[in-house]
């Protein structure tokens, strides 16, 4: 940390044109133009001022190679020129998920920049926290694409903080589980790494089995939740409330950097879960309470998943830089944001910015209550003496925890 | 999939006249449940945790005459049931349950060459079912009728999609439910797709959610 500490309601949005401008094919639900959306309300709104847009910076040499392979990374690089490459199949490349387009490397290049840059500007003391809605690329893996995704924004951004002796907690309330970064930190007692996500039982990845709880140092330091398909707000925050606060609390990090993929939300068409924004919502403000009890306020939030996205997404990230910033939206949405967006896109979009009540029947609402907590108390019963015994002088070793520098 | 291809090795063997407590001794520090018997390389018994464990307790089935001193010979299983590394994994389970065993050494000629216990033939369930990979899950009744899975795989690799495993989890005279691990994070829209095929697609549900977004 430097001895800059940026005041308290000091934000940054990390943006810049390009990052929205790609697409993997024309009709792919992964839309970089949520952005656009997002900021744009933003902006209608009064919630964010431009002086808060920051572009993102290069980023160094060598950064996307400490975490992808170098041979997968030159085989980006080549489909990217247009090369065509029978192999790229074998990398995740030229799937029905991840199609080939020209200028891919750069493109998911700039997100990882954009991610790295949200980080070193929380790091560097120029603003307490920091969005990069175009990050979130959680299931990208060192040898190939996967879900989307082909480099890790994710794992490259925390790098910037662990490479300064910090300790981050990453938290992923994507619906599905945020294998790519777990992956990385796995060992690492650096890095202390939740996923809620609905169960791998039902949905891809199919990892993220409570089980998998880190290995070596890192043993205890990667917490995954799964939930029930169907599960909604109550149970949602309820299974959060028992875990996430506990875990952030043993760990005791530096910084707490959240991917916000939005696709747990009820209308969702890649995934099972049913939550409101309102929900969501309740989720991104205890992460915010969380980071000012824990790391003094310092928070870097990402995108990620959310493929209902014009109807969902704008929503759900407004929401969550309403939550980091603790400012205010309004009653409804601007109608100019609504008509501009709706006449480009041709939908129509939502008016409130939480959701219309559901009274929808949920036949198995309770069942999924009890399952979820009892997955939650299942957990905390194996990795509660974990923690204790970090904690403990006669644990494994440690690195102290650092003194603030204000 | 076959018996060597996941049987674990090497394995671990011991004489018949090694004294029961360093056999002890052994299990403890290799965590290892199962011994087979070697003398003069031939497999002459096996010896089991609950064999070694028994000994000098007050456990109704521990022989008062054994010592931890004695020679394992003493306590070993001499009837031993062995399987071929070339045995469909599906033969070797069945012996193993309706012999109510824990493993069995596998032998090749008067070779032992490796050992297959029960967590072996768990790994080898979760490696068949795909979970691991990168996947979703497709769940789809099929009539039971020549040619029906195969149309299902057309479907599903005209979208470009991999598959990355296939079970059976249930059969009757119409209809078998096969769960395919598919390498796709859209899952929805395959299945949404086969629906429109005419596919009875039990999982992923049906997608109430986007039909709702569109009219929204």
């Amino acid at each position: 940390m430097t001895d800059a500490r940026a005041p308290e309601d000091s934000v940054a949005f990390v943006y810049s044109p390009e990052l929205s401008s790609w697409a993997l094919s024309p009709d792919h639900p992964f839309k970089p133009i949520r952005l656009e959306l997002v900021k744009d309300l933003l902006h209608s709104t009064g919630l964010l001022a431009a002086d808060e847009v920051h572009p993102p910076r290069p980023l160094r040499p060598g950064d996307l190679a400490r975490v992808h392979d170098q041979e997968y990374l030159q085989m980006v690089e080549r489909v990217s020129r247009g090369e065509s490459a029978d192999e790229a199949f074998h990398f995740g490349l030229g799937t029905s998920d991840t199609p080939i387009f020209r200028g891919m490397h750069e493109a998911i290049s700039l997100v990882c920049a954009a991610s790295a840059t949200a980080v070193d500007l929380v790091l560097d003391g120029q603003v307490r926290r920091a969005a990069s809605f175009a990050g979130g690329l959680h299931h990208a893996m060192p040898a190939h694409a996967s879900g989307f995704c082909v480099y890790d924004d994710l794992a490259i951004a925390i790098l910037r903080a662990t490479d300064r002796g910090l300790r981050v907690a990453y938290l992923d309330l994507d619906a599905h589980h945020g294998d790519g970064v777990q992956h990385a930190f796995y060992e690492s007692d650096q890095v202390l790494t939740i996923s809620l996500h609905e169960s791998g039982r039902y949905l891809f990845p199919g990892t993220g089995h409570s089980y998998e709880l880190g290995a070596g140092a890192g043993r205890g330091w990667s917490v995954n939740i799964p939930l029930e398909p169907f599960t909604e707000d109550d149970s949602y925050l309820a299974t959060f409330d028992e875990v996430v606060p506990r875990a952030l609390r043993a760990f005791s990090p530096d910084l707490i950097v959240l991917q916000a993929g939005a696709d747990a939300h009820r209308a969702d068409p890649l995934a099972d879960l049913a939550l409101t924004v309102a929900g969501m919502r309740g989720a991104y403000d205890r992460v915010a309470a969380l980071a000012d009890e824990l790391c003094d306020g310092r928070l870097v939030i990402t995108g990620g998943g959310g493929y209902a996205a014009y109807d969902v997404v704008p929503r759900a990230w407004a929401q969550a830089w309403a939550a980091m910033t603790g400012r205010t939206l309004p009653e409804s949405l601007p109608k100019a944001w609504r008509e501009r967006w709706g006449a480009r896109l041709a939908v129509r979009l939502p008016t409130s910015p939480v959701d219309e009540p559901d009274d929808r029947p949920q036949p198995h609402r309770l069942r999924i209550q009890n399952h979820n907590m009892a997955v939650a108390r299942r957990l905390l019963q194996v990795l509660e003496p974990i923690w204790r015994e970090a904690r403990t002088p006669t644990g494994r070793d440690r690195a102290p925890r650092k003194e603030e520098t204000t | 999939m076959l018996v060597r291809e996941i049987m674990t090795r090497p394995v671990v063997a011991i004489g018949p006249d090694e004294p029961i407590g360093d056999v002890i001794a052994l299990m403890e520090q290799r965590r290892l449940r199962h011994f087979p018997v070697v003398d003069d390389g031939r497999l002459v018994g096996i010896v089991s945790d609950r064999d070694l464990r028994t000994v000098g307790s007050e456990h109704p089935k521990a022989r008062p005459d054994v010592r931890r001193r004695d020679a394992v010979r003493a306590i070993m299983t001499e009837s031993v049931w062995t399987a071929h590394p070339l045995d469909p994994i599906d033969e070797a389970a069945a012996v193993l349950r309706r012999q109510t065993i824990g493993a069995m050494p596998v032998v090749d000629g008067d070779d032992l060459i490796g050992i297959v216990t029960a967590s072996d033939f768990l790994d080898a369930l979760v490696r068949m079912t795909g979970v691991g990979r990168s996947s979703t899950r497709l769940e789809v009744e099929l009539p039971n009728r020549p040619g029906a899975l195969a149309g299902l795989l057309t479907h599903v690799a005209s979208r470009g999609a991999n598959v990355a495993s296939v079970l059976t989890t249930r059969s009757d005279p119409e209809a078998v439910v096969f769960v395919l691990r598919v390498g796709t994070i859209d899952g929805r829209s395959l299945a949404h797709a086969l629906r429109e095929a005419g596919y009875e697609v039990a999982w992923p549900p049906a997608d109430a959610a986007r039909e709702t977004a569109r009219t929204a």
